[in-house]
């Protein structure tokens, strides 16, 4: 990327504390319980407790054996059971059952269940009904924030999505609004607060609520602003294909936890590797944020460079030769091993995307997004689910046509559902009826062109005196006017124009240059205007719940140090995908900013649309 | 030590040999000590002057103390005769004895030693005060001891409302209306707790006037619940957006009502309803199904039987369950789902019937599944059936079939498949599959057939340049030959791209 933009970024604050901290009390928690014990643990907190503590660690704390939670009857012979789990229903179910077994087998033992980030009333009310709760112990680990890289923390909570957006389960705002609290307490206090989303307002309101049992503070802050962003807000941009390589190897080989296992047609031996994917691999840091196009011109430069350093070697007498090995070698021969990885992924990617059914893909959600063609596009998509390509890749089509289209004409809508069905099964009548609950899928209304619902919607709005205005937009909320938000911020560009990739001039460069994600281009505006003012038109188009609130009103204005006032923490609440954060990145450069995002899971669009199926019991 | 202060000649002496002696800080924390065990103020007074007087560099904290009854006499006495004795312990000194001499006065009556003030704490202090109903002292004393708001001011505010509702001879309006305004602005006060003890007091209307005043909804659910309140106890404790709260209280109407008011009482809270639905989508899948029943929503209970269908290992047992689905679709008026369960319900019969007679392992696929199962072991004319009874788009059949007969390498089938009609989705398709499975040789026996705008492609799959080249040049479409020149390679196809070059200059121009 050319280092174009601002030179004078400020520096991250250093996120590592956070983890010191979750492992710190963690240590804590189990030495709460003394003696040998085994260390029952939920599948999906094993990769994220391996980043906080590893095997020795827990072993140092008397853990003796590790296991995953596969809600089966266990086979532990310990005395002391410790179960470190997600605070859900079905495991503490099995927690109980466990217990009952071993008191119908007249077995003693102790139980002490560590629930992270949280307990819910729910799991203990489970333990009460299943007859054990004075059997077990109940601590709450506060693990809150992963630090996944310098710029990237998360919550580590997928389930988040599909529960407050589909099942409308708030639950985890509360975790949310501790999270949040955590930082402020650690990096605080926050000059400003922008945010937008019906969530979005509960977690800020959350977190107020927390803060205020009295925190005062004094500290200089490391983080100025934070914009919080429902991920309802916008459904597109996580919808489009990934064509920016950390969004790429994401969709191809799922990054998780910031890691990903190459298998072996990347590694070209038999054996999968697993990777890191942070700033630490130099090679990586370097192409993360690149259009594909460009990954292998710099991959290549990159062998080049590595051969001659290399090359040096000969002609050096004894002694340079020992400093050469001592000093540089080491480096190299790493440098080197990640080199071949990423060329071995490129050419994996390139064998899948470069084909063309991938580019004709690519051309039709192009063609969406511009709203152009769009009878071509439809029978691309009834052609693709015909074909039984993919039914995830079928599904998001169908989504990206309905979220661009203001919901698909009823006479589609139909026949396009019974041929998804006819390809992939009748349990898809509950994805579907899921999918129009999210507004992600729907029929047109109609009559209703997209001008008469924007006046309806204006009238709306107007009309303050309609007390439950909320309850009125339900009924229109799940539209998503697209197509006039993206003419009111400009999110397509003029097409025609030639758009160089090595050196993008906006953010719709991590779409080909087809399209500036909604949500980036929302923060865009909101920083540079300092708020709302001038984009009413746009919040009423997203349903509203906007808000703009100053934090550090006690006069110490002048004491705030300016740096902090350019380091912006965008929180996504139900997830963001890699390409989002590589536009974030790109728009700090640009504006001298510093991002760090905070999510409550990485996504992509399959993890999305995979989080709506309800094709299993 | 004391008689520094009466200025005798003899004074001066004495203050010079106890400075030799280096015993003048000590005689002055003495001093300072000895009125604190004072209980006259004059007396008191007297012993403190003897700071301010060997010790000027406290002259204006002494001063600031002027308002306190301890005054202090002229400083211009003064000499410097020791300049760092640390401050503190005089100013702490003359606020306690300031506050010891206020409870003393007979209108109080707690004669407290300094010794045992400080053995008790400020705080009980208080407590003795507030038992006392010495309200607006006790604040005071808070006030000038600046003990933080939470213990001290709020914490007196809170003792004086509790005392105030239990005043039975003035009316709720008239007490809710005092306390607020009282105590609006103090940081701290928990009105629950006010509130909670008016409902001990019988006063239940004023707990709930009280709580109103709560700004943390959160704190006024476990009252609400005692007093009987739940439907407003469940609106506050959804305000307060706390879910485990919202849970307790749900829990707790589960237990006291009766399960058609639990439901009604759900129904007007969408956010306690979800709640409820995800515990017992976990916990209790036939209240799930009640809950749908009550408020009549068709739609999801419709999805609950399909959802319950493929629980279900026998065929029968899912066929009924389907038949349910479809019975609510109707009712919910969604055709297209009570029309695809139905399908769903003959598909499966079918496969049952067709997997006893072959065999083939089919039930539970979808349509397109079953049909690709069928071609792919030979069944076609099963296949042909299922495509006919379902009304299979002939696209999907085509590609079907296509693909089937190219992945057994049947290239005689294809063959006659092809001619048997016109092919719904063009003979394109034909060649890619042949290629796909590197057949060249049967690819080509398309390429003719393929529609004149897809043709340069189709050359181009079976690797014919020529071919694509005639083509185009005959389209004299510019973007095609540029494709065709972008796959030739210079030096061997010498001759073609020198012509493909000139055709395309030639359509530039036109």
């Amino acid at each position: 990327m050319a280092q174009s933009g601002r030179r004078d970024a400020p520096e991250l604050p250093d996120f590592s504390l956070l983890k010191r901290l979750a492992r710190d009390q963690l240590i804590y928690l189990l030495e709460q319980l003394p003696g040998r014990k085994d260390l029952f643990i939920d599948a999906d907190l094993m990769s994220p407790l391996d980043r906080i503590a590893n095997v020795t660690t827990l072993k140092q704390h008397e853990v003796d054996k590790l296991y995953k939670v596969e809600l089966k009857p266990i086979v532990s012979t310990a005395d002391q059971l410790c179960f470190l789990i997600r605070p859900r229903i079905q495991t503490v179910k099995w927690i109980s059952d466990v217990v009952n077994l071993d008191k119908a087998a007249g077995r003693l033992r102790r139980y002490k269940i560590i629930f992270t980030p949280q307990k819910f009333y729910a799991c203990e009310a489970v333990l009460e009904e299943q007859g054990v709760f004075g059997d077990v112990t109940c601590d709450e680990w506060a693990f809150y924030l992963l630090p996944l890289d310098d710029d990237i923390i998360s919550l580590e909570l997928p389930e988040f999505f599909r529960e407050n957006f589909l099942e409308g389960d708030q639950r985890w705002v509360g975790a949310a609004g501790g999270a949040l609290r955590l930082i402020h307490s650690l990096y605080g206090p926050f000059s400003k607060v922008y945010g937008i989303g019906q969530c979005a307002k509960m977690v800020y309101e959350s977190w107020r609520e927390q803060v205020e049992d009295g925190e005062q503070k004094t500290q200089q802050p490391e983080i100025g602003n934070v914009f919080l962003i429902d991920r309802d807000v916008d459904f597109i941009t996580p919808l489009c294909s990934q064509v920016v390589y950390e969004g790429l190897v994401d969709d191809i080989f799922r990054i998780k936890c910031g890691s990903v296992e190459f298998g072996p047609e990347v590694t070209s031996s038999d054996k999968s590797i697993k990777v890191m994917l942070n700033s630490q691999d130099k090679v990586f840091n370097e192409i993360r944020n690149e259009h594909f196009s460009n990954v292998f011109g710099f991959l290549s430069q990159k062998a080049r460079n590595l051969q001659t350093a290399y090359d040096k070697r000969r002609g050096m007498d004894i002694q340079q030769m020992k400093a050469f090995v001592s000093e540089e070698l080491k480096g190299l021969k790493q440098e080197h091993r990640l080199l071949s990885l990423h060329i071995g992924a490129s050419e994996c990617i390139m064998k899948k995307k470069t084909k063309q059914d991938f580019q004709e893909l690519l051309k039709t959600e192009h063609s969406l997004l511009e709203g152009f063609e769009v009878r071509e596009c439809v029978s691309f998509i009834e052609e693709h689910i015909n074909r039984q390509i993919s039914m995830i890749d079928s599904l998001r089509l169908l989504c990206l046509l309905s979220l661009t289209e203001n919901g698909l004409l009823p006479k589609d809508y139909r026949s396009l559902k019974a041929q998804y069905l006819q390809s992939y099964g009748i349990e898809h009548l509950l994805t579907f009826s899921n999918l129009k609950q999210m507004g992600l899928l729907v029929e047109q209304q109609p009559g209703e062109t997209l001008t008469v619902m924007e006046s309806k919607v204006g009238k709306l709005v107007n009309d303050k005196t309609a007390g439950k205005l909320t309850d009125a937009f339900s009924s229109l909320a799940k539209k998503s006017n697209f197509r006039a938000l993206s003419k009111r911020l400009v999110l397509i560009p003029k097409s025609g124009e030639e758009y160089d990739l090595r050196v993008p001039r906006d953010m719709a460069y991590i779409f080909s240059g087809a399209y500036v994600p909604l949500s980036c281009k929302l923060i865009e505006q909101v920083l540079e205007r300092d708020g709302w003012t001038g984009l009413e038109e746009i919040t009423r188009m997203l349903n509203g719940h906007e808000f703009a609130v100053s934090g550090g009103a006690n006069g110490t204005e002048s004491r705030i140090k300016a740096d902090s006032q350019r380091i912006v923490l965008v929180m996504f609440l139900g997830g963001c995908t890699y390409s989002e954060i590589s536009a974030l990145r790109f728009l700090g450069r640009e504006r001298g900013y510093k991002f760090i995002v905070v999510t409550t899971a990485i996504t992509n669009s399959g993890r999305l649309l995979e989080a709506l199926l309800d094709n299993h019991p | 030590v004391v008689w520094i202060y009466h200025k005798s000649q003899k004074a001066d002496e004495y203050l010079r040999e106890i400075k030799e002696q280096g015993l003048l800080a000590e005689a002055v924390r003495q001093c300072v000590e000895a009125a604190g065990h004072e209980q006259e103020a004059e007396t008191q007074k007297t012993l403190l002057r003897v700071k301010p007087l060997v010790c000027t560099s406290i002259k204006n904290l002494a001063h600031s103390l002027f308002s306190l009854s301890i005054s202090v006499s002229a400083a211009s006495f003064g000499k410097c005769f020791l300049s760092n004795f640390p401050p503190e312990l005089f100013v702490i000194m003359c606020r306690d004895l300031r506050v010891l001499n206020a409870v003393r006065d007979y209108t109080v009556g707690i004669p407290l030693t300094h010794t045992q003030f400080k053995q008790m704490t400020v705080q009980v202090l208080i407590d003795r005060l507030v038992y006392r109903k010495l309200y607006p002292l006790a604040i005071e004393i808070c006030r000038y001891l600046k003990t933080p708001e939470y213990q001290g001011v709020s914490r007196v505010l809170k003792h004086w409302a509790c005392c105030k509702v239990q005043q039975k001879e003035e009316s709720d309006e008239v007490i809710a209306r005092t306390i607020s305004l009282k105590l609006g602005e103090a940081a701290g006060i928990s009105y629950s707790e006010i509130a909670t003890k008016a409902y001990e007091c019988g006063r239940t209307e004023l707990a709930i006037k009280l709580l109103e005043f709560e700004p943390r909804s959160g704190e006024q659910v476990p009252l609400l619940l005692k007093m009987k309140r739940s439907q407003l106890a469940l609106s506050k404790a959804i305000e307060s957006g706390d879910t485990d709260l919202v849970y307790t209280v749900v829990t707790y109407l589960k237990n006291e009502m009766n399960r058609g008011d639990f439901f009604m009482t759900l129904r007007n809270q969408p956010v306690a309803l979800s709640l409820y639905r995800q515990f017992c989508k976990h916990q209790e899948q036939d209240t799930l199904k009640d809950l749908f029943n009550q408020d009549d929503d068709h739609q999801e209970l419709g999805n609950f039987y399909v959802k319950a269908s493929y629980k279900e290992k026998r065929l029968e047992a899912r066929v009924a369950h389907l038949q349910s689905a479809v019975d609510e679709y109707n009712k919910a008026k969604n055709e297209f789902a009570a029309k695809t369960t139905e399908e769903e319900m003959r598909l499966l019969r079918f496969q049952k019937k067709l997997e006893e007679e072959k065999g083939e392992s089919l039930v539970g696929f979808s349509l397109h599944d079953t049909l690709r199962t069928l071609l792919a072991v030979g069944l076609h004319k099963h296949a042909e059936q299922l495509y006919k009874d379902f009304k299979v788009p002939d696209k999907r059949f085509w590609w079907l079939k296509l693909t089937a007969l190219a992945e057994k390498e049947d290239w005689e089938e294809l063959e006659k498949f092809a001619k048997s009609k016109k092919s719904p989705i063009g003979y394109l398709p034909f060649v890619e599959v042949c290629v796909k499975h590197h057949n060249k040789y049967e690819a080509k026996k398309y390429v003719s057939r393929v529609t004149p705008e897809q043709k340069v492609k189709a050359h181009l799959a079976v690797g014919d340049m020529e071919g694509a080249a005639d083509a185009a040049i005959e389209r004299r479409n510019e973007g095609e030959i540029s494709t065709i020149l972008s796959r030739c390679s210079p030096t061997t196809d010498r001759a073609l791209v020198e012509r493909l070059n000139r055709a395309k200059s030639t359509a530039a121009k036109k």
